[in-house]
């Protein structure tokens, strides 16, 4: 009995007073690091929301920018249309993805896995160019589609006008709104247990009544998954709004910012205070997103099952059909539309005397500026990829096999930049370069825009690297450990070579959101830093559509070619919801 | 005419034969079962009846309705047979309380309300569940899942209940329990089963009827005894229980007994009465031919000293003695081969003694060498 009293003592001290080996010191680093990386920047939108000097200047708090920002209608409609844009979005894709996935992995249509590949490539496919490709289709005046509807007898009243909030909704859809949930949601289909929808068949449903009331509410765990996936993205979207929705006066959440960020003089104390609406929304509904997630009440996978599909009999063909259709116009219509764009003297006018040229191309491969951009992206995207996958293969390590104290709170700094808009951190890091005299010099260098990029991927990256130390079992790491090994030799010499392929998918996918993003680095860059995405928008604002095309192509090249690099080396490439 | 009668079913996987021309017939209100291996072609058969499969060839018909044929170019889909199903993965619909799961089929059968509660109610308390309706379905013990599926399968009184391998996925206690119930359920019920399963044990005790199936066709048909004891081929002889294979050669040929010599160890020669020639044993004729002699196991008594007088013992060498509680386990070579023997009684033996064994004439079975 005195025995046992005595080991508690000892283990109730131990607690209060760690000791200080290397272990807790990496952690202390670790979230010191993401902390500071993360929250800090988030912590100076709250405080300079409250702030009224400008930026530089010594501060001077009051409530003035809150009420300014909340006695501008601009503002609550900004917030109103995002929201609005979200269910729009959802309603429509939500429905299509499931169908799709059901099609693509419970039933025999022709060429499933060339759809699914469709997809995979319509999710790589970067943003700007899905919307730039339809808008050189649906401009009201000079878009392909409109033009040739004009022409035909009875459809010549129809005018599809993607600058429209239907627009914007259609843009979406055809950039991400479908293909990443289809490419989370086929896997999952997939695997469920093929006999649940059998005894479904047995009881007397027939297909169809078998989905809608088996197969889909059977995958709600994964649906709910992709729906809040979807749902915190809603405040991020920006790319397509921007282009779609500015020249028409229709601003949301992320454009809002940036519109007030780039006033002159600039209202950045009012976009801090737009900001940190969000960040209160964020604070709340982040751990019920976590906690949604973390608890899936029900596993549908089942070790032995035969991958028996279903039969779709007379709708076997209309069904190949109308998924053939979809990647149609997710892959080729944008593509095809932004390559003619790049050859045509004025895109949409074939009754030129001369329509096609290779003048821009020309120009294009001798711009400086495009040159220029070039080589930042190139800069921006693989030191993003490289010290991405090196310091969150780290953190996920230090995640899932060690028992160090904090990592629910380090776990918890991973979790949140997957939900903070881009444009909202760029925000922040503008203030800490800005702000802290140490980061100051930075400001207006290529580095500053490497870390906004590389905090981009963080939820994403250290999920997969997690994923797959836990599937790698840790014998392997202890074998060493064993053998004399301390925990850096283990790291470098059992982890690393066993963990190389996923860290060349990380790099792979921060690699390419990097040289695609826009919306967290727009506040940060210069014309010097500018990278290609920016150089895009700038020049499709100034309505340079013909040179844009080529900008637009060069990204895709950087996006979608270096994913179809690695997927050809055999990698995974993709994203997966558990 | 038999309730259910398979013709002719052939059925194939890429080129690889499941299903190969089988013939089956099934009455009404028997518990009949598929056994054999796995990759035999049993779990085909059955999602065949059920409507899962489509075959490449032959008919189904159930009563005096044809459920599939590929001359007609007939195939009923499977929610057309009025068939029930339990799963070897139960698949219980994860979303859905017990109720919910159970009320299913009635529900696409148009019944509704007081009358489908009642239904419910009542087939809950047949498998034991009664007052779990509300529980979800994923929060049941796997033998409760598996009452579940039972009662699902049974709610509407299908015309035919099939099971696929049902007991495999619970431990060995809970396992016998379900397979008594099981038996009693379908007392009660009286639906005719067809039950898969590669137990033999589950086989030999629920069954009416045994179809034993080996690379898509059938071995042999019979009751339990029948095929344990009376086993059609060396497959059903050597697939069903332990037996002893001893090559020997016929010395001669009386009214009632074969007179046979093992050729592996020094003993008088064994007599085999006649009666117990394998049912494939025609070829069994002329003196001087090479046969193998099959003995069970529990057909064989045990003995420190051969005693007078009896006939057709055996010496051998004991290897192994374990104590298991209510029983000794003996470990015994005889020829070429090792086998356990079982005793309830202590004898006081050793590893490596001498002992004799008394090859009981009437468990005796007779081959043709090649065979």
């Amino acid at each position: 009995m005195a025995k046992t009293e005595t080991v508690r003592v000892e283990t109730v001290a131990q607690r209060w007073l760690p000791p200080l080996d290397g272990g807790t010191l990496l952690m202390a680093v670790l979230i010191g690091f993401m902390g500071f990386y993360v929250l800090y920047p988030l912590l100076l939108i709250l405080i300079n929301s409250f702030n009224t000097a400008t930026i530089a200047e010594p501060p001077v708090y009051g409530l003035k920018a809150w009420r300014e920002a909340f006695n501008e209608p601009g503002i609550w409609r900004s917030l109103w249309n995002s929201v609005k844009i979200g269910i729009a979005l959802q309603v429509v894709a939500l429905p299509t993805g499931v169908f799709l996935s059901w099609l693509l992995a419970r039933t025999n249509i022709y060429f499933a896995n060339a759809f699914e590949f469709g997809f995979w490539v319509s999710f790589f496919l970067p943003n700007l160019a899905t919307t730039f490709g339809w808008m050189l289709l649906l401009d009201p005046s000079t878009g392909l589609i409109n033009n040739w509807l004009r022409s035909v007898r009875f459809l010549s009243g129809l005018n599809f006008d993607i600058y429209s909030f239907w627009g914007i909704i259609w843009a979406h859809i055809m950039a991400n709104g479908i293909s990443t949930k289809v490419m989370i949601m086929t896997p999952a289909f997939r695997r469920m247990d093929a006999s649940m929808e059998e005894a479904s068949r047995m009881s007397g449903a027939n297909s169809l009544t078998t989905m809608l009331r088996i197969t889909v509410p059977a995958m709600t765990p994964v649906i709910i998954v992709v729906f809040l996936l979807s749902v915190i993205r809603i405040f991020s979207s920006f790319e397509t709004e921007l282009l779609l929705g500015v020249p028409w006066g229709f601003y949301v959440y992320a454009t809002k910012i940036v519109d007030l960020a780039r006033q002159e003089p600039p209202l950045v104390n009012q976009a801090a205070a737009l900001g940190s609406v969000i960040l209160l929304f964020l604070v709340a509904f982040i751990p019920i997103q976590r906690r949604l997630i973390a608890r899936r009440q029900f596993t549908t996978i089942t070790g032995q099952f035969k991958p028996k599909i279903i039969d779709l009999g007379v709708w076997r063909v209309p069904a190949t059909i109308f998924v053939g259709f979809v990647v149609f116009l997710l892959d080729v219509v944008p593509l095809l539309s932004v390559f003619g764009g790049s050859f045509m003297t004025r895109f949409g006018f074939f009754n030129l005397p001369k329509t096609w040229t290779m003048e821009y191309w020309r120009m294009a491969l001798s711009d400086p500026r495009i040159l220029q951009a070039l080589q930042n992206t190139l800069i921006i995207a693989v030191s993003a990829a490289t010290f991405g996958a090196f310091f969150f293969s780290l953190v996920g390590y230090v995640l899932v096999r060690t028992k160090l104290p904090g990592r629910g709170a380090l776990d918890s700094i991973c979790w949140l930049p997957s939900a903070i808009p881009g444009v909202l951190s760029g925000l922040g890091l503008l203030w800490m370069f800005l702000g802290t005299p140490f980061f100051r010099p930075f400001y207006g260098t290529i580095v500053l825009l490497v870390i906004a990029l590389v905090l981009g991927g963080v939820t994403l990256s250290t999920q997969i690297l997690k994923a797959n130390f836990v599937q790698l079992g840790n014998e392997l790491e202890e074998a060493s450990r064993m053998s004399g090994a301390g925990f850096w030799r283990t790291y470098f010499k059992v982890v690393f070579p066993l963990m190389a392929q996923t860290m060349v998918l990380v790099a792979v996918l921060k690699f390419s959101f990097a040289s695609q993003n826009a919306s967290s680095i727009i506040l940060l860059a210069t014309s010097e830093t500018r990278t290609l995405s920016l150089l895009a928008l700038d020049q499709i604002a100034a309505g340079y559509r013909e040179v844009a095309s080529i900008t637009v192509i060069y990204i895709t090249l950087l996006t979608l070619g270096v994913a179809l690099i690695a997927r050809s080396f055999g990698l995974k490439v993709g994203i997966r919801a558990d | 005419m038999s309730f259910l009668r398979v013709q002719n079913l052939l059925k194939t996987f890429n080129r690889v034969v499941a299903v190969n021309r089988l013939n089956l017939e099934i009455r009404e209100g028997e518990f009949f079962t598929l056994l054999g291996s796995s990759g035999c072609g049993k779990t085909t058969t059955l999602r065949l009846v059920g409507g899962l499969e489509k075959p490449d060839g032959g008919e189904i018909h159930l009563g005096d309705k044809c459920l599939v044929s590929e001359n007609k170019r007939l195939f009923i889909k499977p929610e057309k047979r009025d068939m029930g199903m339990v799963f070897q993965s139960y698949a219980l619909w994860p979303h859905m309380t017990v109720f919910e799961n159970v009320v299913y089929p009635l529900k696409l059968r148009g019944i509704r309300g007081h009358e489908a509660e009642k239904k419910v109610a009542e087939v809950l308390g047949l498998v034991g569940l009664a007052g779990l309706e509300e529980r979800p379905a994923p929060a049941l013990s796997g033998g409760q899942q598996q009452r579940v599926a039972l009662a699902r399968a049974l709610v509407f009184s299908p015309r035919v209940l099939l099971l696929d391998e049902p007991l495999s996925n619970l431990d060995a206690q809970l396992r016998e329990e379900m397979r008594r119930e099981l038996k009693a359920l379908q007392r009660r019920v009286k639906v005719t089963v067809i039950f898969v399963t590669h137990d033999q044990i589950e086989a030999l005790s629920l069954s009416d009827r045994i179809a034993i199936m080996q690379t898509g066709q059938l071995e042999q048909v019979g009751n339990p005894e029948e095929v344990y004891y009376r086993p059609a081929t060396p497959f059903v002889r050597d697939f069903l229980g332990k037996t002893f294979l001893l090559p020997g050669k016929i010395l001669g040929i009386a009214a009632e007994q074969v007179k046979v010599a093992i050729q592996q160890f020094e003993a008088s020669p064994l007599c085999i009465q006649r009666t117990n020639l394998s049912a494939s044993g025609n070829g069994l004729s002329g003196v001087g031919q090479s046969v193998i002699v099959a003995i069970r196991p529990e057909q064989i008594e045990l003995w420190v000293k051969a005693p007078e007088g009896k006939p057709n013992m055996v010496p051998a060498n004991l290897q192994s003695v374990q104590f298991l509680g209510d029983r000794y386990e003996y470990t015994v070579a005889l020829g070429s081969e090792t086998r356990v023997l079982v005793s309830p009684a202590s004898r006081h033996l050793k590893a490596g003694e001498k002992i004799y064994l008394e090859l009981k004439s009437e468990g005796i079975t007779l081959w043709p060498k090649d065979a």
